[in-house]
């Protein structure tokens, strides 16, 4: 039951990322491959209908945490507080910059809350990026459970690489997505810039795979495939661009994503949080367990929840996907 | 600890304001967006843009102001969080999965529908966007009533609380009378706004036909549900604090003696050090018919519990009556409208369409004082009778912390309150009539 409950919340912290990672991802782009107002506006507008639905995986997912894993939901919120508070407003300003953009009615605020926007959104895709990193690397912890480092502690090389590396792989992705919604030469610009990322990315993936190595030991039985898998799309991201197929190069970048983070949730596993140096133990998915009855309940919910929304989502978003045009 | 507190009293006062808007605008979205999708007129599609504009604004701030709520928990209540979090992380996740969801894809879908009037699907996706946001008040009261009344909970071997019976959580009474009663505080805001929005053209002369119908629909449902929030909502909210929260009550109603016969204090100011309340002005008996439906019932004052066990009487008394007053003053003023309208007259009873331009931001002050009364009054306890809110908050996160994270906070929300009043005010004096159609 533990198990099902880790992996219900790996799943759901992995479909954030993988959908908000393109709204972030195209916001981030945004201001490179937009030339002039009506461009930015279009960008926005690609992603206007989808951010916030995409969002929701992200409080979901933390309201998972807190029903399946109160221990671990307590010790990480409060131990990380200083950069889980600056996360939330980065968030904010990323949320009131794009949905009060449209109702000023002049140019000049619309360049401020672009240059807010994509100036949040890049440092979220960072600041979560170091959060993934020490994740992966643990953090030392009392006796609790509770954190006991210091905020410079979070900022080490490893934790940094694995930001930027966050950085380009979800630019890389946004600007897939961004190939596909958005029309002529914007959406060009975009596929170009793709093609521009995709070098960053490759070299970034074999450093921070190579640093997982040297700092975690690795993966171990059928999760060694894991590594495959993931060059596997990232070649496919590669040759969907390379045959200007959009929709290919984005399903692409969503299963390189996909292998990625079930790579990260095996190295992980069965830790929520894993202490540093590694060995010493951390909050398990054993220690921070809540009762059956409590754990059969939240799975229930979450797991009814992504099917009903796995239903309509789809429907909706088939109905307001598709090219922009130019107005 | 004072410093959590502090924000979390500010931030979720702040972001209250928001759902309010949500949950008493989305039917009216839902339904100008049908009728724009049935009648197929260009006014009606203007009204329907025109709200879902303002609609979709308020929207805007009670997402950003949302997230911080259920971050808070973790990062400033953690010992809350780690003890009863297997009991309130539950209907959290039912509002992430079942409701947030359900109200963010179908808003996207109500506002990016593209050109010309507004689809079924528009119209289904407004009705979508109203059921989600009203379940998503629905969990968040299952969460606030079981830290009020809890049930359906047993307390493990090292003392954290553990869930037993979802249903029980999710259907107490407290959960449905306190849901219901503040669905009626939101619909009778949602009324007024409406109502003094189109009061606010007819005053100035401007888009009177469409003055006339925001007028029309806003005091109706004002009416309605402020009749609905004093009987049989607010009557049954009242039964039950004196059945489980006895204390509240005589903090409420500055009762500091146990009564037979007890008085209703309609105004009053507690004074705490002597134990009475000066200048008061009763009415004789009526505070026991209204706890218990009998003149001569016996209600316990404050003098029935340990000092330590009352709530902060003033803020709690305070809010109460202010809450009870602005509600009785809601319900006067509708009920005389609604009349005026009967017989055809309120156009020309321009005094009536000042005081309901007048009257848009008093159902907040309501609101949140009626929120104020039920927390402030829960006091001591974080959850009633089983833990204090004193041993509530994070171990690891220092005053000084929280003080900054606080003006922090306040920056962002004097921002975004700024612009929030700035962008909806624009939008109204804006008005529906130069909306595009589309």
């Amino acid at each position: 039951m533990s198990v099902a409950a880790f992996v219900t919340i790996a799943f759901m912290f992995a479909m954030y990322v993988m959908l908000d990672g393109y709204d972030l991802g195209v916001a981030t782009i945004g201001a490179l491959i937009a030339r002039c107002e009506r461009d930015r506006s279009a960008v926005m507008a690609s992603i206007g209908p989808f951010w916030n639905g995409n969002e929701v995986w992200l409080i979901a997912a933390a309201a998972a945490l807190f029903a399946l894993f109160p221990a671990a939901y307590a010790a990480a919120f409060s131990g990380f507080y200083l950069p889980f508070i600056v996360a939330l407003w980065l968030l904010m300003l990323r949320g009131i910059a794009v949905e009060l953009r449209e109702h000023f009615p002049s140019e000049v605020w619309h360049q401020f809350w672009d240059a807010a926007f994509a100036g949040s959104s890049a440092l979220l895709i960072f600041v979560f990026g170091i959060a993934l990193g020490n994740l992966l690397r643990g953090v030392p912890l009392d006796a609790f459970g509770y954190f006991e480092g210091t905020f410079a502690f979070l900022l080490n090389p490893y934790a940094l690489l694995v930001g930027v590396f966050a950085l380009a792989t979800l630019a890389q992705h946004g600007a897939a997505f961004a190939a596909i919604r958005l029309d002529g030469e914007l959406g060009l610009r975009a596929a170009r810039m793709l093609r521009a990322l995709w070098w960053a990315v490759l070299v970034l993936y074999l450093a921070v795979t190579a640093a997982t190595y040297a700092v975690h030991g690795g993966l171990e039985g059928w999760l060694l495939v894991l590594p495959l898998l993931s060059l596997a799309a990232l070649a496919g991201v590669w040759w969907g661009a390379r045959s200007q197929r959009p929709k290919r190069t984005f399903a692409m970048s969503l299963a390189f994503l996909a292998t990625l983070l079930t790579a990260a949730a095996g190295t992980l596993f069965p830790y929520l949080l894993p202490a540093f140096p590694p060995g010493r133990g951390g909050i398990s998915i054993f220690s921070a367990a809540p009762s059956a009855v409590a754990l059969t309940c939240a799975l229930s919910v979450t797991l009814g929840g992504i099917v009903i929304v796995g239903i309509y989502t789809p429907f909706v978003w088939r109905r307001m996907g598709g090219k922009l045009r130019a107005e | 600890m004072l410093v959590d507190r502090l924000q979390f009293a500010f931030t979720i006062m702040f972001h209250y304001l928001f759902p309010i808007g949500t949950m008493g605008l989305a039917p009216f979205v839902a339904a100008y967006t049908w009728k724009a999708a049935r009648r197929r007129d260009e006014e009606s599609a203007r009204i329907a843009t025109f709200w879902t504009k303002i609609f979709a604004i308020n929207f805007a701030a009670g997402v950003v102001t949302g997230i911080p709520m259920e971050f808070q928990f973790g990062t400033n209540w953690a010992a809350f969080s780690r003890i009863a979090g297997s009991v309130v992380g539950q209907p959290l996740a039912m509002e992430g999965m079942f409701a947030f969801f359900l109200e963010s894809v179908f808003l996207g879908a109500l506002l990016y529908r593209g050109r010309g009037l507004p689809s079924t699907f528009a119209a289904w996706a407004g009705v979508m966007v109203c059921v989600g946001a009203w379940l998503s008040g629905f969990f968040i009261v299952a969460t606030n009533a079981w830290m009020q009344h809890p049930v359906g909970y047993r307390i493990a071997a090292d003392g954290t609380i553990l869930l037993e019976n979802i249903w029980r959580v999710l259907f107490s009474p407290f959960s449905y009378w306190q849901f219901a009663h503040v669905l009626c505080g939101a619909l009778l805001a949602g009324g007024f706004i409406v109502a003094g929005v189109g009061a606010y053209y007819l005053l100035s002369r401007r888009d009177e036909a469409i003055g006339r119908r925001f007028v029309r629909a806003g005091t109706l449902v004002a009416f309605a549900f402020a009749l609905i929030a004093v009987f049989p909502t607010g009557d049954r909210n009242g039964r039950i604090v004196t059945q489980y929260q006895p204390v509240k009550l005589a903090a409420e109603e500055g009762l500091f003696t146990t009564e037979r016969e007890a008085p209703l204090a309609i105004i009053g100011m507690p004074d705490v050090a002597r134990r009475r309340l000066i200048d008061p002005i009763f009415v004789p008996d009526f505070l026991s018919f209204l706890s218990y439906g009998n003149y001569k019932a016996n209600v316990n004052g404050l003098d029935a519990y340990a000092r330590e066990l009352w709530p902060p009487v003033e803020l709690t008394y305070y809010a109460y009556h202010i809450m009870v007053g602005l509600g009785t003053i809601f319900a006067a003023a509708a009920t005389v409208a609604v009349m005026l309208l009967a017989f055809g007259r309120l156009w020309s009873a321009r005094w009536m369409l000042w005081i309901l331009m007048l009257l848009v931001p008093f159902p907040f002050i309501a609101n949140e004082a009626g929120w104020v009364a039920t927390e402030v009054g829960r006091q001591p306890w974080i959850v009633y009778g089983l833990m204090k809110t004193a041993a509530g908050s994070s171990p690891t996160v220092p005053s000084g912390e929280t003080i900054f994270t606080l003006i922090g906070f306040a920056g962002m929300y004097f921002l975004l309150g700024f612009l929030f009043l700035h962008l909806t005010l624009r939008e109204i004096g804006l008005g529906p009539s130069r909306e595009k159609p589309a």
